[in-house]
C-alpha cells in the first residue's frame, strides 16, 4: 500500500467514523454536519444563486477563523450584511469537531478558479491593489502570517460583496472582529462601487497569468 | 338588442375564426361542453423493450410523477434524493421525524398516533386540481374534505374593539351587512341611470339584500346569521349586537376573511387521510425502488446522445449514464452545480427568486378550541404569525396538531429568529387569539423553508413585482427554461410553472416535460 492510498482509506474511514458518531439515538434519522454543499455547491465552487461563495482552495486556517468567528456572531450578525446573516445561524451551533471535520473536507476539494462575471477597468483596479498586495501578495494569493485570505479564484460577485461590506461597516464592525476592523479602513481606499469593481477585476485577471 | 350575440351564436362566430379546437375550448368554458376527462390521461408511446435510461433528479412530486409514468412505458428510470426522504416540499411531519434545517435540526416529539401530524409544506388540494386528484385516485390514496373556513374560529386585530378577538361569522355577517346597505344605496339612486332593465334591476337589488341580510328598509341592522346571544333551541334566539362598520374597518383582515372561498382555497378543498405524504407513500409504492437515497447531485453534463449525472453518496463519487434526465432541483441550488448549460438557460435559472414562506405548529394537550364550537379551520391575527389553523383530522380524540404560524408570503421575520425565539413569538401572538395558549400547547417544531436542507427556499417566485403580472422578459425566461436542453434535460416542478406552489403545477409540469418527450421519441422511431 502506497501512502497515498493509505490516506484515502484513512479520510475515508474518518468520515464514515464521525457520521456514526453524530447519528441521533432512539433509531432516529442520522446526520452529519458537512451540509455546507447545499448553499456552497458541487465540491465547494460557490453558488451565485444563493451568494455562497466558493470554499474550495480556502486556506484551512481561514475557513477555521471564519466558521469560528461566524458561530460567536463576531461575523454576520450586522442587520445590513445579508448574506452573512444567511450563513450565521448555520455555523451558530457547529461544535470543535465539526468545524475541525468541514475544514477538512473542504480541503479535499480541487481548487479551480471561479467563472469571470465582472468586466471593470483592470489597469485602474492595478494602482488600487498596490495597497492590497502589501498583506494580500502580489498575486493574490494571501499570507497566513498577516491573516490575509488569497483573493484570486474566489467569486468575483462575493469579493464585491464584501468590499462594500467593508467599506459600509457591516463586516468587521464587531469589535472582536481583529482581522475585519483591519480591513475596513483599506476597503476605503477604494472610494467607491467602481472602484471595488475595478480593484477586483484585477484580481480576476491575476488567476489569468 | 342591436350588437348582442347569442352564446350559440358566439360559439359559430368562434368555429369559423379558430377552428374546432377554439370552439371545443370556449364550449368548455362556457359550461355548455363536458371539459378534458378528469383523469391525467397521458398519451405516452409504450417503448416495448427498447429500454432507455432516465436520470431523475429529486424525488418531490413531479420527479415521482415522471418515474411513475415513464416507468408504466417501460423506460428504465432512476432517482438520485440528496435527503433521506422523498416529496420535497410534500411534508408531513410525524413523531421522531427529522426537520433538516441548515443551522436549526430538530426531531418532533408529537405523541405517535395517526392524526397526530402537520402538513409543513403543501396543505390543501382544491377540487379543481384534477391531474394531482387523478393520481390519487389510481395510487389508492385516500382522500377527505378539508376545512379551510370556518366561521366560528376567530378574527384579532389589536387594532380592532381594543384587541378583543371575534367570530369570523361576526365580522363576515355584519360586513356583509354594511355592504350591502352600501350597495342598496346606490342601486336606487341610480337605478334610472343603470344599464339594467327594471326586472334586473330589480333581481339584483334582491340579491344585494339577500347578501347583505338587509331590512325592508334597505338596512342593515344586525342577523342572525352570526348566531344567537342565547337562545334559539327551546327558546327564541336573541341577535347578537351589531358590531359598528367603522369597527370593522380598523382591521386589514377583512381581505382574507371575504376571500378565504374564493380562487385556490374556495371549497371544495380535500387533504389525504392521515397526511399530505400519502400521497407520496402512494407514488412510492410503485417506484420506491427506484429511489436513491442521500445521493447528491454533483454534475449535470448534456451531450448529444445523453446525458451524464455525477452524483455523490457515501462519501463516494458516482457517475450515471442515461438516455433523458427529469430535473426537479431548485433552479437556484442548481446553478452551485456543476452543469454545461447553454447561458440563456442559466440565466432563466439564476432569475428565479426563491420564496420564503414559514410554518410553525404545536401539539395540543387538549383540542382545547371544540369547547369554543372550533371544529378545523382558520382564526386569523394581525400579527408575524398570521394564522392559526385548527386540525381536520381526529375530531373528539384528546389531543391535536395545530399550525401556530404560516407566513406564505415574508417569512424571514421568524426564519431569522432562533428556535427559542420563533416560539415564543408564537406563543405570545397565539395567546391573542386564546388567553392560555402557552399553557395549551408543547412540543413545537418550526420549518423555515429558506434554510431547509436541500431545498433552500419555497416556491419559486418569477414575478419581481409581484401583483403587476409578469413582464414580457419574465414569460420568454420561464419558457426558456420550460423547453429542454437538447432535447435531453428537462426542469420539472412547480418552479417551472406560472402557478408555483401547488401540486397541480408540479404534476403538470412533469406532464408537459414527458408530453415533449414522446413527441421526440415518437419522431425518432417512426
Amino acid at each position: 500500500m502506497n501512502k497515498n492510498t493509505f490516506s484515502v482509506v484513512v479520510s475515508t474511514w474518518l468520515m464514515l467514523g464521525s457520521a456514526v458518531l453524530m447519528a441521533a439515538d432512539e433509531g432516529r434519522e442520522p446526520f452529519n454536519d458537512r451540509y455546507c454543499t447545499t448553499c456552497h455547491g458541487t465540491d465547494g465552487q460557490g453558488n451565485e444563486g444563493v451568494q455562497a461563495p466558493r470554499l474550495a482552495g480556502m486556506e484551512d486556517w481561514y475557513l477555521q477563523r471564519q466558521l469560528e468567528n461566524f458561530r460567536a456572531g463576531i461575523r454576520g450578525t450586522h442587520p445590513m450584511d445579508i448574506e452573512g446573516i444567511a450563513m450565521q445561524p448555520m455555523a451558530a451551533k457547529l461544535s470543535d469537531e465539526s468545524i475541525a471535520d468541514i475544514v477538512e473536507w473542504v480541503g479535499s476539494w480541487p481548487y479551480k478558479p471561479a467563472e469571470v462575471t465582472l468586466e471593470g477597468d483592470v489597469q485602474a483596479g492595478a494602482q488600487l491593489y498596490a495597497s492590497c498586495a502589501s498583506c494580500h501578495g502580489r498575486d493574490a494569493s494571501g499570507n497566513e502570517a498577516l491573516g490575509a485570505p488569497a483573493l484570486r479564484g474566489q467569486n468575483d460577485w462575493y469579493l464585491v460583496t464584501q468590499l462594500k461590506n467593508f467599506m459600509a461597516g457591516y463586516r468587521g464592525h464587531h469589535p472582536d472582529d481583529t482581522y475585519g476592523q483591519q480591513m475596513r479602513p483599506m476597503a476605503q481606499m477604494l472610494r467607491d462601487e467602481t472602484g471595488i469593481i475595478n480593484v477586483v477585476s484585477y484580481i480576476n485577471s491575476l488567476v489569468q497569468r | 338588442m342591436a350588437g348582442f350575440v347569442t352564446r350559440r351564436e358566439f360559439l359559430n362566430l368562434l368555429g369559423t375564426t379558430g377552428g374546432t379546437a377554439a370552439t371545443l375550448r370556449a364550449g368548455a368554458a362556457l359550461g355548455l361542453l363536458p371539459g378534458t376527462a378528469a383523469a391525467a390521461n397521458l398519451d405516452l408511446l409504450n417503448l416495448a423493450g427498447n429500454s432507455r435510461k432516465v436520470a431523475i433528479l429529486g424525488g418531490g412530486i413531479s420527479g415521482l410523477t415522471v418515474a411513475y409514468e415513464l416507468g408504466k412505458r417501460g423506460y428504465d428510470c432512476e432517482i438520485l434524493e440528496a435527503s433521506h426522504r422523498c416529496g420535497g416540499r410534500i411534508f408531513t411531519v410525524r413523531h421522531g421525524d427529522l426537520i433538516d434545517e441548515i443551522g436549526n435540526r430538530q426531531y418532533c416529539d408529537f405523541d405517535d398516533e395517526p392524526h397526530m401530524y402537520f402538513n409543513a409544506g403543501a396543505a390543501r388540494i382544491p377540487s379543481t386540481h384534477r391531474n394531482l386528484l387523478a393520481y390519487c385516485k389510481e395510487l389508492g390514496v385516500e382522500l377527505e374534505i378539508f376545512i379551510n373556513e370556518n366561521k366560528t374560529s376567530l378574527v384579532q386585530d389589536d387594532a380592532m374593539l381594543g384587541g378583543k378577538p371575534i367570530r369570523n361569522i361576526d365580522y363576515t355577517t355584519n360586513m356583509r351587512g354594511f355592504m350591502a346597505e352600501l350597495m342598496a344605496k346606490a342601486m336606487t339612486a341610480d337605478e334610472m341611470n343603470s344599464p339594467f332593465s327594471e326586472g334586473e334591476a330589480e333581481t339584483l337589488l334582491s340579491m344585494i339584500r339577500d347578501f347583505g341580510d338587509l331590512n325592508e328598509d334597505d338596512l342593515y341592522k344586525g342577523s342572525f346569521r352570526a348566531g344567537y346571544a342565547e337562545g334559539g333551541f327551546l327558546k327564541h334566539g336573541v341577535q347578537n349586537d351589531m358590531i359598528a362598520f367603522r369597527d370593522l374597518l380598523q382591521t386589514r383582515l377583512g381581505r382574507q376573511l371575504m376571500g378565504a372561498n374564493e380562487g385556490d382555497t374556495g371549497p371544495i378543498l380535500l387533504q389525504p387521510k392521515g397526511g399530505m405524504d400519502k400521497i407520496i407513500q402512494g407514488f412510492l409504492r410503485q417506484v420506491g425502488d427506484r429511489v436513491k437515497y442521500r445521493a447528491m447531485v454533483a454534475g449535470v453534463q448534456v451531450r448529444d446522445n445523453g446525458v451524464e449525472i455525477a452524483y455523490d453518496q457515501d462519501g463516494v463519487r458516482h457517475t450515471m449514464q442515461a438516455d433523458y434526465c427529469f430535473n426537479c432541483i431548485p433552479t437556484h441550488l442548481m446553478v452551485g452545480i456543476d452543469h454545461n448549460f447553454p447561458s440563456d438557460y442559466v440565466q432563466a435559472m439564476k432569475y428565479v427568486r426563491r420564496g420564503e414562506a414559514y410554518k410553525a405548529a404545536f401539539q395540543a394537550k387538549t383540542r382545547f378550541w371544540e369547547d369554543m364550537d372550533i371544529y378545523g379551520g382558520i382564526s386569523w391575527m394581525n400579527n408575524p404569525s398570521r394564522q392559526i389553523w385548527y386540525p381536520t383530522d381526529g375530531i373528539h380524540k384528546e389531543k391535536g396538531v395545530v399550525l401556530g404560524a404560516y407566513d406564505y408570503g415574508g417569512g424571514m421575520y421568524h426564519t431569522k429568529m432562533t428556535q427559542a425565539e420563533r416560539i415564543e413569538a408564537h406563543l405570545s401572538d397565539g395567546e391573542k387569539l386564546h388567553p392560555d395558549y402557552r399553557n395549551l400547547v408543547e412540543k413545537p417544531i418550526t420549518i423555515a423553508w429558506h434554510r431547509m436542507n436541500h431545498m433552500l427556499g419555497c416556491s419559486a417566485r418569477w414575478q419581481r413585482s409581484f401583483g403587476r403580472g409578469w413582464t414580457h422578459e419574465e414569460e420568454e425566461l420561464y419558457h426558456r427554461l420550460q423547453q429542454p436542453v437538447n432535447g435531453r434535460h428537462y426542469f420539472i416542478g412547480d418552479q417551472v410553472s406560472m402557478h408555483s406552489a401547488w401540486q397541480e403545477s408540479a404534476v403538470m409540469s412533469a406532464q408537459w416535460a414527458m408530453t415533449d418527450l414522446d413527441q421526440r421519441v415518437r419522431a425518432e422511431t417512426a
